[in-house]
């Protein structure tokens, strides 16, 4: 059969390829093997008294605990509940706030000065994400004081970065256009904002916070952990008096908020295109 | 009289760039409804656009309505800037927003930032909006958002927009170019029978050298930033045109 | 024309024009009272005082200045700290290539349009769920309590969290691949783990690398403080800080974990675009 005809240089040729490309792939695994195998005997092994662990058995001894539900604490949950969602909503609010100025200095076509002001615009953005929101927490409880305050801050702030960077690339992507037109008629810098750019990018921008506002929600219910309010702080309580039960109403708790925004806004984000 | 006077006027969009205007002189009397032709790149656009300067000028001067306008301070140019109006090439509306507001826009060099904020216009704004959206044939579509219009309608709340500033002078750039022929007639005639009812001048950018002939008084021929003809409708020539069009022929 | 003449030309029957129409405006403005009103009662009940809060702003700078300045740089540039930055680094590493390997598979169950099996589905969707839903804080302390402190419940943290944030993008990525290549596998009478091996893997491979240095970015923001509740790293630094109340070196800590997210972001930036380059 003529088709089966091949040159035997070919051939090998092919499977010398193959091989190489097989010995290529090779090394990069092992490479990476090498890399999380030291990653592991600096981490894990150096650091875990296996001894302490207690064993498969004392490991599913100590999830085990976690298997029932302290319905009693039901009425206790609801106010925390309350104050975490609401944390949330607050929160994103006052960071849409805050957002506006630093969007406006991170947008290169409209920010006020392009040498000064507009680095300070972008760096803001990066520090607002780059700190954690447990540690903006930090922060504002040594600056505010224990309460719902610090939390609403921290997620605030927390906030800013996604906000305005999407919120400065939406105003520098906006059409030319509207914001010629409102010029022409003599319209001052604040109504080529309000009718040139806003509604160009109002959309953008509401999903970005309808986004941000679901995501605040699971941040919401870990401030109380160092101290800002909310389930949190119940969390934290169940676990110093080893009420495991409690714990995992609390994280049915979460989880039910969770839920809920996400429903909600998943509506919303509906409503909003 | 005249309502502009433009003399040795020179545009270059940067300090390196290529000169795009070379040096143009004309003027525009109060009854005039001019037309400037030339060839795509020859200018057009930014010749319009330095008279209000939405384009910053580099050299010459612009008298209009009376006012030095390169003198002029951020504020002092919105107040001159309000008494012209402007028709666009491609609409510039603003398509989220309603015709109505699209319309009552026009104003918003004579409001305050609190009423534009909540869009409070005046009740005789309102009335006038009505009146202009009456005239340009678009009652029908006052609640509709800007981008759910035909072109050509779309074109008439761009008229009806410029009018509400009460214009002293109407600056047109292709205002018909992204139409159909027929609507660009239609159109074009609105335009006129509307400058010539109010007494409003117009300097309008047009591609199609017919459409000029038709609807304009006097022409100005452009090309490469160089003025090539200026004089009245009926004293255009074929050799003229050709000059003006000469790179493209070429 | 003047005001009088164009009034005068409206027919008096004519058109006129509200901004508010029924029941649309009412709808609106009923909408943005309510939401007006829940944050007005939100702040009512959480106890916030408008001027305190406006005041706190104005204060974190005072505070910042009074308390955390100058930072004391000498203490993060201690050996014990620059360990644990390089502790913190490797749980970053581990946490996220643990996560991403188990987000693939759960990925693949919960893409709708590949998933193997019609049980599979709910299992990967849940599974990437509610490893999203808990934030990686408490999944620190839930492991420290049955692990123990210490860097594995750090890690296993750190995976749990990415198998969240890595198994969503992934499954969101595999719902939008081209399904002609699928449809040719499976009438070809290939298998499910086929299909996925040949007709999906290769056209998400690409994103899925950008995705996994994205989710080692995230994680490293993340694991710069789960040591503050147990977890090993900078974290646990931080929280021995704050308890002593040795606010310079607090601030100090903060400044270099801020520093080192730059540096991953960055990294992690350069690394996307060059996988995207290379493609
Ligand atoms: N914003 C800008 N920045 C830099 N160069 C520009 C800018 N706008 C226009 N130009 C240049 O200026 C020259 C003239 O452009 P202009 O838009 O005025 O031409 P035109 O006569 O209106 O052409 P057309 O008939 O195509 O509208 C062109 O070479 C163009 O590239
Ligand atoms: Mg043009």
């Amino acid at each position: 059969m003529a088709s089966l005809d091949v040159n035997p240089a070919a051939i090998s040729l092919q499977a010398d390829l193959r091989r190489r490309r097989f010995t290529k792939m090779g090394l990069i695994w092992l490479a990476v093997l090498l890399f999380i195998g030291w990653c592991v005997s600096g981490t894990i092994i150096a650091d875990t008294d296996w001894s302490r662990i207690g064993g498969r058995s004392g490991v599913l001894a100590s999830i085990g605990r976690y298997l029932t539900l302290d319905i009693g604490l039901f009425p206790e949950l609801i106010i925390p509940t309350l104050e975490t969602f609401m944390m949330a909503c607050v929160g994103t609010v006052l960071g849409c706030f805050f957002s506006l100025p630093v969007a406006w200095l991170g947008a290169a076509n409209v920010t006020p000065s392009k040498t000064i002001l507009y680095p300070i615009g972008r760096f803001l953005m990066v520090l607002s994400r780059s700190v954690h929101e447990i540690v903006w927490a930090l922060i504002f409880v040594s600056a505010v004081g224990l309460g719902a305050l610090p939390g609403i801050l921290a997620i605030a702030m927390r906030s800013v970065g996604f906000i305005s960077k999407i919120t400065a690339e939406a105003i520098e992507n906006i059409d030319a256009k509207p914001v010629e037109a409102i010029r022409a008629v003599g319209g001052n810098q604040f109504q080529v904002m309000y009718y040139g750019i806003l509604p160009q990018i109002y959309p953008v921008v509401l999903a970005t916070v309808i986004f941000e506002w679901d995501i605040n929600i699971r941040r919401s219910a870990v401030m109380g952990l160092v101290g800002a309010g909310g389930l949190g702080l119940l969390f934290f309580r169940q676990m110093n008096s080893f009420n495991y039960g409690g714990v995992s109403m609390v994280i049915l708790a979460i989880l039910l908020l969770i839920v809920l925004g996400e429903v909600i806004s998943h509506y919303l984000r509906k409503a909003v295109i | 009289m005249n309502v502009l006077e433009v003399s040795d006027l020179k545009v270059r969009y940067s300090a390196k760039g290529p000169e795009i205007l070379k040096g143009i002189d004309f003027e525009v009397k109060d009854d005039d409804f001019l037309a400037i032709i030339g060839p795509s790149g020859a200018g057009k656009s930014t010749l319009i656009r330095a008279v209000n300067r939405l384009v910053e000028p580099t050299g010459g001067r612009i008298t209009l309505l009376g006012e030095d306008v390169r003198n002029l301070n951020p504020r002092q140019l919105r107040g001159l800037r309000r008494n012209v109006g402007m028709i666009f090439q491609e609409f510039n509306l603003i398509n989220r927003m309603s015709v109505m507001d699209n319309v009552l826009s026009g104003r918003l060099g004579y409001t305050g930032n609190l009423r534009s904020l909540f869009r409070a216009f005046p009740q005789s704004d309102v009335n006038q909006a009505l009146y202009y959206l009456d005239r340009v044939g678009l009652s029908d579509h006052i609640n509709k958002r800007a981008d759910e219009l035909s072109g050509g309608q779309r074109q008439r709340v761009g008229i009806a927009r410029a009018l509400m500033q009460r214009p002293k002078l109407l600056l047109l750039d292709e205002p018909t170019s992204a139409l159909d022929p027929k609507i660009s007639r239609e159109v074009m005639h609105l335009i006129r029978d509307i400058a010539l009812e109010l007494k409003v001048p117009a300097l309008c950018n047009i591609h199609d050298v017919q459409l000029a002939k038709e609807f304009c008084n006097r022409i100005i021929g452009m090309q490469d930033g160089i003025k090539k003809f200026d004089g009245a409708t009926e004293t255009l020539r074929d050799a003229d045109l050709e000059e003006i069009y000469a790179m493209e022929v070429l | 024309m003047t005001e009088q003449a164009i009034t005068a030309k409206l027919p008096s029957n004519g058109p006129t024009w509200s901004r508010y129409r029924y029941p649309e405006s009412l709808y609106r403005f009923g909408t943005l009272l309510v939401v007006v009103l829940f944050l007005g009662y939100s702040l009512h009940f959480l106890n916030v005082d408008i001027a305190k809060l406006i005041g706190a702003l104005g204060r974190l700078v005072g505070v910042v200045s009074d308390r955390y300045y100058p930072p004391d740089l000498e203490y993060v540039l201690d050996r014990g700290y620059l360990a644990a930055i390089l502790d913190t680094l490797q749980m970053s590493f581990l946490g996220s290539f643990a996560g991403v390997c188990l987000a693939v598979p759960l990925a693949w169950f919960s893409a709708g349009n590949v998933t193997p099996h019609r049980v599979m589905f709910p299992v990967g969707r849940l599974g990437v769920i509610s490893c999203r839903a808990i934030h990686e804080t408490i999944w620190t302390i839930l492991f420290v309590s049955v692990l123990g402190f210490g860097m594995l419940a750090g890690v296993s943290a750190l995976t749990m969290f990415c198998i969240g944030f890595a198994g969503k993008l992934f499954a969101d990525e595999i719902e939008a691949i081209d399904m002609g290549p699928v449809e040719a596998m499976q009438s070809a009478g290939a298998n499910p783990l086929q299909v996925f091996l040949f007709a999906v893997v290769p056209q998400v491979r690409v994103a899925f690398t950008g995705i996994a240095i994205y989710t080692w970015d995230v994680a490293f923001r993340a694991a710069t403080v789960v040591g503050f509740f147990g977890g090993g790293g900078m974290g646990w630094y931080l929280k021995r800080n704050v308890q002593q109340l040795e606010n310079l070196r607090v601030a100090a800590i903060i400044l270099s974990i801020i520093a080192m997210v730059l540096i991953a972001e960055f990294l992690s930036g350069y690394l996307r675009s060059a996988v995207n380059r290379a493609k």
